[in-house]
Order: structure tokens, then sequence, then C-alpha cells
């Protein structure tokens, strides 16, 4: 029998599938392989599928690329950059 | 010898305590109002039967997280200290109404509606569902802190406190834990069962 996941799990899982972590202070998911934040405020209206492209997507980057609903100022990034470590 | 530059936060816990007899006023004032208008529900309770009323004014960590926590990414931004106001936040001084069974919630609300019927209604709301009535507005007793009253079920409520004090407020390492989908979706199946254990308890003590 297959278990339908409900909305949020199924944003979690997906998440978690993808190697992502949750940093409980700055509200974000993190992937220090792909070197991509998400805020928690930028993925609750993203539909699953767009939240999968996102994630798949190559950046190249070798600096950390933030997916928040607005650029984040240069003291934002430098404090969430220092959470995650 | 040259000057410390203040952070966001020192600032603003200088404005905390610069208004905190402002809020200890709006929050005195607001819990006689409430207490006041729900008297005579207060004292036509069937036997098994609870309302009450819980008062508090924020402190000054929990206002400050609570700016920060609305940030995206959860940090100020230090270049521009003087956007942030704890004056901006809704809840530095609130009162709680809880009522076990939920069926008087709507006769409280609709109460305290008239009172404050210039407040603004900003409910808590999870995947359409409806978890407490919540209003924000100014009273007389203040000008620049705003005043905040919910009405709840009081096993919601109950399961909120337990939840903040026991859970996130000890370790500061934890206190966005709240966010994570995961959780949110064990949240919400809590508020599920205690509505569904409410309504029947309700309905067997309607055939009472």
């Amino acid at each position: 029998m297959k278990i339908e996941l409900r909305p949020l799990d199924k944003k979690q899982h997906i998440l978690d599938e993808a190697g992502f972590a949750y940093n409980f202070d700055r509200r974000v998911y993190f992937n220090r392989k792909s070197k991509k934040i998400f805020s928690v405020a930028f993925l609750k209206d993203k539909r699953d599928e767009e939240i999968k492209h996102l994630i798949q997507v190559d950046t190249g980057d070798k600096e950390w690329k933030f997916y928040f609903t607005s650029e984040p100022p240069e003291s934002v990034r430098r404090a969430v950059e220092a959470s995650i470590g | 010898m040259g000057e410390v530059a203040r952070t966001v936060e020192d600032r603003l816990r200088q404005e905390y305590f610069t208004l905190l007899p402002e809020s200890r006023r709006v929050a005195d004032r607001l819990e006689a109002e409430v207490r006041y208008h729900i008297r005579l529900i207060s004292a036509g309770l069937r036997r098994h039967e609870r309302v009450a009323v819980k008062c508090r004014v924020k402190s000054c960590e929990s206002a400050l997280e609570k700016l920060r926590a609305q940030q995206e990414g959860a940090a100020f931004d230090e270049s521009r200290p003087e956007i942030y106001t704890l004056t901006g936040l809704n809840d530095l001084a609130g009162v709680r109404v809880l009522s076990f069974p939920r069926g008087r919630l709507a006769d409280i609300d609709r109460k305290l509606r008239k009172v404050f019927h210039s407040w603004t209604a900003d409910p808590v709301e999870d995947d359409g569902d409806v978890l407490a009535l919540k209003y924000y507005g100014r009273c007389r007793t203040s000008d620049r802190v705003k005043g905040e009253y919910q009405v709840v079920s009081m096993l919601t409520g109950l399961f909120w406190e337990v939840e903040h004090s026991a859970i996130y407020k000890p370790d500061v390492e934890l206190r966005g834990i709240d966010q994570n989908f995961g959780m949110r979706e064990r949240t919400r199946d809590v508020a599920k069962a205690l509505r569904a254990f409410e309504e029947y308890f309700e309905g067997l003590a309607r055939q009472t």
C-alpha cells in the first residue's frame, strides 16, 4: 500500500532526499555540496516541482547561492553563512 | 576612547525598556476590559466548562527574537539599524482567553468584538483551519504599544504553552525548530487531534 505524504511532509521529503539540512537558528534549509540556501519563507509558497527544479539547477557557484524572497543584504548573508559553517 | 558600535539588538533592548511601563499599562488595561466584558459568560458556565484569562507582557528577549524571526534568514541587517522597532510588534502586551470546550469560543469572540470592533483581525490559521481568533490594536493607555488578544480553545492554548516553554525556550539552539516542515506537519496533527477530542466531548456533553 502506498502512503500518500501530506503537503509539508512532501516538501520535507524532497529536501531530505536532496541532502538539505535545516538550520534552526536561521530558519533555512541548506546543502553544503551544492552551496544552496533556501529560506522557509521562500519555500512556503513554492510548488514541489519548482523546488525540485531549483534543487537540480547547477549554479556552478563556489559561493553560497541564496534563495530568499528578496536579495538578502550583505550582513544577513554573513550571519547565515556563519551559522551554517 | 572610541565609541563601541551598538548592535541592532542593543538598540532594541534599550527601546524595550523605554516601552516597558507602557506595555504593562496596556496589558493591565486589556486584561481588565476583557475580564469585565466576558464576566457574564464566565458566571454562566456549566460545571464541566472552563474559561481562563491569561495576561502577559512579552519578555525582552522574546520580543527581540520575534522581530528577528520575522526577518528572512532570521538576522537583522546591521547596516540599517534604524528600520527596526519593537513598536511594530502586535503582541508586546497580550491577553489570551482560553475556553473549554470550544463551543464557548464564538460567544466570547462576539462579546469582545463588539468592544474592540476597530481592532484588526489576524487569526492563527494552518492549512485553512482557524486555530485561534486573534486581534490587535491600540488601547487608550498608549499610542505606541499595540495590544493583542486571542480567543482560543483551552487545549490548543495549553499545548502551545507547553510547546514553547518546555521545548523551544530553554534551548536557544532549538528556537526555530517549529518552522521545519516536518515539525509543522506533526504540530498540525496535534491540533487536529485536540479539536477532534473537544468536538466529540462536546457532542456527548450536549446529550446530558
